[in-house]
């Protein structure tokens, strides 16, 4: 029952996109799950448990439950509540005052204030500590000073030392107040701190951080029961010295599966609660036999096929419009995906705040327009194929094919498949800007605000602008909406700049995921947290 | 007898040291055509290069040689033979967590998995040989024939997808519904999976489907076997003599007909591993094999060529005990 007032409640803030659904938000204390018992959960293999380490999915489904940070996100807008920060203001969006709420202590003790989060921030962005999420840090000021790039670009070589240990821009006030200055204003900035790799670490962490990997030392409502059992399971138990709001289960249980059939199969027996996400293979066959036990909610992650900018032959934006309109994107999910995407009709995820259907207007297919649009280019150069690139053994040369296919049939251009590199050596040549045509990449957010989805992708010189689109008013309309007074002024802003990108089509989006979990008969209320995906302590099961 | 083994072990150093040259080429050489190993843990997220350069060194990915296609990196190979027999440094996977450890870890799993194998492959194996060699033409001869050469004809990934989803997922969902069956069998056994619950019981089945392939092999060994000694001299005369049947059968076939079979039983320790690396992976189970796939499939070579050459290790130790075995078995051979 809960499973679909979510489905509802998700599906109504993507198309409205107003926050009314906030007041579905009530019904849980009218049918407050009960607390006890163990949820058993399938897992892989996390990367690592601590905050600054830990950057991928299996890693961060544990981390949310053993350590929490100064904000949390509301589990059917997204909208930024506050965990353990009174508040996060600014005046000016570049200097930021964060207060913390007093009383909060990891579990050996130790105060949770604010040495615990610039001790935490600062131990990330390090450059010689090399912690995967140092990459989060990159806005506040004094980042280069602490991690300085490699001077000629080139790698592999030695960078250059560390000019400082601690980050400029952060600064202690008091015990429970610090401050942050970063580079330039950015009004989205209490959505990104939500995130794992802003959450507190204790001095005893930090100072024997490959034990504190092993038994972590958290300060969210879990704590972990013995140490971390690689490849084998992960136990969490409630945890004495947290005060928030108490998590539904008594203990939580990972499993950890080497991959997700054997996941699959552990659930079919019985032996899981929750599984996160399905084998592809086995998505009908799940719908068809746990209905509803099924979740499903449009997802924010995404696919598109990349345009070289930097290739003459795709300078031209009705050539990329006229490839764009040859698609007919919901015949390829139906007949590669089983209808496990939604076709992509703008570059913000459907269920984010400000996002909008039909932004990009070359988006379905119309061949006569497309064919239009090309002769209007000057026709493709004769003689030329069109390339498509995908990385090697992920199956994308499924899609891409069909994808090629109708463009053939739509204008006649012959296209070659360029699916044999590695990922590794792919995204290599993506940062290198070396590829030759079409590119299939993909893209999550980092935090619940539109800018993650625009910026980094599109904006001059930015970290994953593979196609080297470049765009004075798009970078304007960004840095207007960066410095706006609050998280919901920024977004016309940022509306105007995506309006951009659906003329210019940098790239050509195609769609985005559906999240697919299931969980099994002992779950009373499961809860998905439209950012931070399956909220095991907040899930809770049937007594008996 | 001493200094036969001593000859074997001097042989173990080339072997090995070839072999970890090999794997060492091998991973130097997917590292320099398919880009480095470290980007891919970022995916889509280009990474600060400063972070990258870091990671990178800290893994021993950053040696220029990787930059050279085709370059052997005879340097980095001296580096990681040193580090590997003097300091005893297997070297770091992509997250940071020294080889030795993962090894540790995943051993005692594999072992399990192995020893359960082996003694099923052994027990069933040599008694469905035996009972079909003394009645050649039988019913029973005829059933293991052809159960065998069923057994022998399907791959183990396709015998371990099958049996996970009809024993381990319907089957076992059948005894798990009965109240009557106690859970070490219903939820520990018929698991499809390694369950770290019944840490024994739910590695019973990945074990046999393991030794499945070779039983088949070890029973048709032992039937020809036995068939062919039944006939042999030494056994008419012991039967001449009035011994009891089942002394001629114990002591004078069934010790002689052994031999090929212990053979097989060891060589087949070392394609048993093998095998772990599909089954491990198909049940779940947290062992080498499983290890193996893993880090195959991210490109982390310090475990490749680490946990590889333990396994060269442990394929040609068990070869030698075998051969010295021989011995035991059979008077007439005897090492010099």
């Amino acid at each position: 029952m809960r499973g679909k007032f979510l489905k509802v409640a998700v599906a109504a803030t993507a198309t409205a996109m107003l926050a009314t659904a906030c007041s579905g938000g009530g019904n849980d204390n009218e049918s407050a799950g009960e607390s006890g018992g163990t949820l058993r959960v399938y897992n892989a293999e996390p990367a690592f448990l601590t905050p600054s380490g830990g950057d991928d999915e299996p890693s961060l489904y544990v981390i949310r439950q053993l350590y929490r940070g100064l904000v949390k996100y509301n589990a059917e807008t997204s909208a930024v509540e506050m965990d353990l920060a009174e508040s996060v203001e600014s005046t000016d969006q570049k200097l930021w005052t964060i207060k913390l709420k007093s009383g909060y202590t990891f579990d050996n003790g130790e105060p949770v204030n604010a040495d615990a989060f610039l001790r935490s921030w600062n131990y990330a962005a390090y450059g010689p500590n090399a912690q995967n999420n140092g990459y989060f840090m990159k806005r506040i000021a004094g980042k280069a000073d602490v991690a300085p790039a490699d001077p000629d670009g080139e790698g592999p070589k030695k960078a250059p030392a560390p000019t400082a240990e601690t980050m400029s821009g952060l600064k202690k006030v008091d015990d429970l107040t610090f401050t942050v200055e970063l580079d330039a204003p950015f009004s989205g900035f209490p959505t990104t701190i939500g995130y794992p790799g802003f959450f507190p670490m204790a001095q005893a962490c930090v100072d024997d951080i490959a034990k504190c990997n092993e038994t972590p030392i958290g300060n969210g409502p879990y704590k972990i029961d013995g140490s971390w059992q690689h490849n084998v399971a992960i136990n969490l138990v409630r945890s004495e010295s947290w005060k928030g709001e108490a998590g539904k289960p008594d203990r939580i249980e990972y499993r950890i599966f080497a991959d997700i059939d054997a996941g699959y199969a552990a659930f079919q027996a019985g032996e899981l609660d929750v599984l996160y996400t399905l084998p592809p293979a086995r998505y009908k066959e799940a719908k068809a036999q746990y209905g509803d036990r099924m979740y499903e909610s449009p997802g924010d992650s995404f696919t598109y096929v990349g345009m070289p900018l930097y290739q003459d032959t795709f300078k031209d934006k009705r050539i990329r419009q006229a490839l764009s309109l040859s698609i007919d994107r919901q015949s390829i999910i139906d007949a590669v995906f089983d209808g496990r995407f939604t076709p992509a009709t703008g570059y913000v995820a459907p269920t984010f705040e400000g996002a909008r259907e039909g932004v990009c207007k070359y988006c379905a297919k119309d061949v006569e327009k497309a064919k239009q649009l090309l002769a209007e280019a000057g026709g493709w150069p004769a003689g030329e194929k069109l390339i498509l690139w995908a990385n090697a053994g992920a199956g994308h040369d499924l899609w891409l094919q069909a994808v090629g296919d109708q463009i053939k049939e739509a204008l006649g251009i012959d296209y070659e498949l360029k699916v044999n590199l590695q990922f590794a050596e792919y995204l290599e040549t993506a940062d290198q800007k070396k590829f030759t045509g079409g590119f299939r990449l993909g893209w999550g957010p980092d935090y619940p605000f539109m800018e993650t989805f625009l910026y980094p992708l599109y904006g001059t010189g930015a970290g994953s602008n593979n196609s080297g689109y470049t765009n004075e008013a798009f970078d304007a309309l960004m840095k207007e909406g960066d410095s706006a007074d609050s998280i919901q002024a920024a977004i016309p802003s940022y509306q105007k700049a995506e309006d951009l990108l659906g003329e210019d089509l940098p790239v050509i989006p195609m769609w985005w995921n559906k999240v697919g979990a299931v969980y099994s008969e002992n779950v009373d209320q499961f809860v998905w947290n439209a950012v931070s995906d399956a909220d095991y302590g907040a899930i809770s099961l049937k007594q008996n | 007898m001493g200094r036969y083994v001593i000859r074997r072990l001097l042989q173990f150093i080339p072997t090995v040291l070839g072999t970890m040259f090999l794997l060492h080429y091998m991973t130097s050489l997917a590292i320099q055509f398919s880009g480095n190993p470290v980007r891919a843990l970022f995916g889509d997220r280009t990474p600060d290069p400063a972070l990258l350069q870091a990671i990178t060194e800290r893994l021993g990915y950053a040696d220029p040689c990787l930059d050279q296609r085709g370059n052997p990196c005879f340097g980095l190979f001296l580096d990681r033979l040193q580090n590997i027999f003097f300091h005893f440094d297997f070297g770091i996977n992509l997250r940071q967590r020294e080889v030795t450890e993962l090894v540790a870890d995943a051993i005692p799993f594999t072992l399990k998995l192995l020893v359960i194998a082996i003694v099923f492959e052994a027990v069933v194996g040599i008694a469905a040989g035996v009972l079909a060699g003394l009645r050649g033409g039988s019913f029973t001869d005829y059933l293991v024939k052809i159960s065998t050469v069923f057994v022998i004809s399907v791959p183990i990934f396709v015998l371990g997808l099958v049996v996970r989803e009809f024993v381990g997922v319907k089957f076992g969902n059948v005894l798990r519904g009965q109240d009557w069956i106690p859970d070490v069998i219903a939820s520990g056994m018929f698991s499809p999976g390694f369950k770290p619950d019944y840490p024994f019981a739910s590695l019973i089945i990945p074990g046999m489907v393991l030794g499945a392939v070779s039983l088949a092999t070890t029973a048709r060994l032992t039937r020809t076997s036995i068939m062919e000694n039944i006939r042999a001299d030494y056994v008419r005369t012991a039967k001449a003599k009035g011994l009891t049947n089942k002394r001629v059968i114990g002591v004078h076939t069934l010790r002689n007909s052994l031999i090929p079979v212990i053979t097989f039983l060891g060589v087949d320790i070392g394609a048993a591993m093998a095998g772990a690396v599909v089954t491990e992976t198909i049940f779940n189970v947290p062992g080498i094999g499983r290890l193996v796939t893993l880090s195959a499939r991210t490109g982390e070579s310090s475990v490749v060529v680490g946990v590889v050459t333990m396994l060269v290790l442990v394929v040609l130790v068990a070869n030698l005990l075998v051969d010295l075995l021989y011995a035991v078995l059979d008077p007439r051979i005897r090492y010099e």
